[in-house]
């Protein structure tokens, strides 16, 4: 825990947006920096919040995005994810992961309670019918593109190289937040045997995504 | 719940797509088990990653810095309502009306009567792009007719007032016939009033001329020290906003209006608003209020009330 309550600060830091859109494009995305804004945070300094949205609000927003696939309602998940941030900023346990996997769990928690709700009150399919070989879809921004080619590249590797029944229970959870009893129901499979097959995809998939984590921060 | 139990919900847990109940028990377990807390961290780790892996999608530029304003906003607002007492009245007799809401900082630990030392100086939120034209201005406002010539001698005028107050004020202080309480409030307000005169009378000042087309002359200034960066508005003659409505003002650059507080003006229509905000030397083009909801809003949506060009 990084704080117990929000102190009121003096804060004088001026807010230049051409500084702004400047750290939109170079932005490092140290998770060091990261935990220092949420020090800042926990110190009732609005301005730190609002670097940090600078920071992630891209990826956020396409990860919300791909599983909602409505712009309005991803809007509306980044807002509650980084209000709930700001909220909940000296809950944040640096030792349990870096500052983006809080988010980005945060926002994908969100993401799927409305893909819940769309599946309880309209019957939606599961996530849209997400996969991750959406994944492997080029961005819209070259730049990202370029920081993010290589290990999409490894990642799709790895993704391929899973049985496709792993692969299934792990979009269905991923993309549809399905329950592994929901999951078991949906694919006709034992319940343990979706415990299984869920725990070794994601086992599969650990290694090329923690050596980008490692990169990264 | 057992380490087998906990060990073969760990995947469901870190997608989230287990039962509260069970994800409790679960994170209850992890937290005390040294297999399964580093697995769960790294299974969540593994989750957020495959997040970054999703193709770039851009947000409606407009939109996002309307949300990203929002949250600072809120954000501001809360730490206010927790750090700062009720707002003392307005010290009309020397013409330094109430700030409220957006902007504003917050004295640490003021939970002591209102004194002039508490006031806060506004600090622009961010910057708010709209992609929706002003609302009508009712009476058609030309932001480029208003004359620098008669800004500076004005100015001088009001510049004359604030140093003949300080004067009289340092000399009320020296001769030492004042409380503590008052004197420290006194001390403050010099203080305060330095920096405005400093504001006011750097050499490097721009100073904007706030008017309406049917006033005679303008309801206000905007003096902007580009070298310290110290915004100063004044305001005199306008108008209580309606009910439920407060003023907003906005700096206006090429590329935003960038929101720089809300403010109520006194019973005569006396405002006093200070900043500190770093902006491109000739990035302002006008400074305009508006009329808005209580609160203000992330971008301007009500009538423009005054305006003036840069």
């Amino acid at each position: 825990m990084l704080g117990s309550e929000k102190n009121p600060v003096v804060d004088s830091r001026p807010m230049n947006p051409s500084e702004r859109e400047v750290s939109y494009s170079s932005q490092t995305r140290s998770n060091a920096d990261d935990v220092a804004l949420i020090r800042r945070m926990c110190d009732a300094d609005e301005t730190a919040l609002g670097a940090l949205y600078d920071r992630w609000v891209r990826s956020l927003y396409s990860l919300v995005f791909h599983l909602l696939q409505d712009a309005d309602e991803a809007e509306d998940v980044v807002e509650e994810t980084f209000w709930q941030a700001w909220k909940k900023s000296s809950t944040y346990e640096p030792s349990k992961g870096a500052v983006s996997t809080w988010l980005l769990t945060i926002g994908r928690r969100k993401a799927l309670d409305r893909i819940r709700a769309r599946r309880r009150y309209r019957e939606d399919p599961v996530g849209g019918d997400r996969t991750f070989a959406d994944m492997a879809a080029p961005g819209l921004d070259p730049s990202e593109e370029t920081e993010g080619s290589e290990l999409r590249t490894h990642v799709m590797a790895a993704m391929k190289e899973l049985p496709a029944e792993q692969r299934e229970v792990l979009e269905l959870g991923y993309f549809g937040g399905l329950s592994q009893t929901e999951i078991a129901d949906r694919t006709g499979q034992p319940l343990g045997t979706v415990k299984t097959r869920m725990r070794l995809a994601m086992q599969k998939l650990r290694e090329p995504l923690s050596m980008h984590r490692r990169v990264t921060e | 719940m057992s380490h087998e139990e906990a060990s073969s919900e760990l995947a469901a847990v870190a997608l989230d797509s287990a039962s509260a109940e069970v994800a409790e028990s679960v994170r209850a377990h992890a937290s005390v088990c040294p297999e399964c807390g580093p697995e769960l961290a790294a299974m969540e780790a593994t989750v957020a990653a495959l997040g970054e892996l999703v193709p770039t999608t851009k947000m409606n530029l407009g939109r996002g810095a309307g949300i990203r304003s929002r949250l600072i906003m809120r954000a501001r607002n809360e730490r206010e309502s927790h750090a700062a007492p009720t707002p003392g009245p307005p010290d009309l007799a020397r013409g330094v009306a109430s700030l409220t809401g957006l902007g504003h900082k917050a004295t640490p630990g003021a939970q002591r009567p209102v004194s002039l030392e508490q006031k806060r100086v506004v600090t622009p939120p961010a910057p708010t792009r709209r992609h929706v034209a002003f609302e009508p201005v009712p009476r058609r406002l030309n932001w480029y007719a208003i004359a620098a010539t008669v800004a500076f001698v004005i100015t001088g005028v009001q510049l004359f007032r604030v140093t003949r107050e300080n004067s009289a004020m340092r000399s009320e202080l020296a001769s030492g016939d004042t409380g503590q309480p008052k004197s420290d409030s006194m001390a403050s307000l010099l203080t305060e009033k330095d920096a405005m005169i400093t504001a006011m009378a750097g050499s490097d000042v721009k100073v904007v001329a706030l008017a309406d087309k049917s006033a005679p002359q303008p309801l206000g200034r905007m003096f902007w020290n580009r070298v310290t960066n110290d915004w100063m508005m004044v305001t005199y003659g306008l108008p209580a906003p309606k009910p439920g409505k407060t003023y907003q003002v906005w700096l206006v650059t090429d590329k935003a209006k960038i929101s720089a507080g809300t403010f109520r003006p006194d019973s005569q229509g006396r405002t006093v608003m200070h900043a500190n905000y770093a902006l491109a030397r000739d990035a302002l083009k006008a400074v305009a209020i508006t009329e808005e909801p209580e609160g203000g809003m992330p971008s301007p949506t009500g009538p423009m009330v005054v305006v003036g060009s840069a």
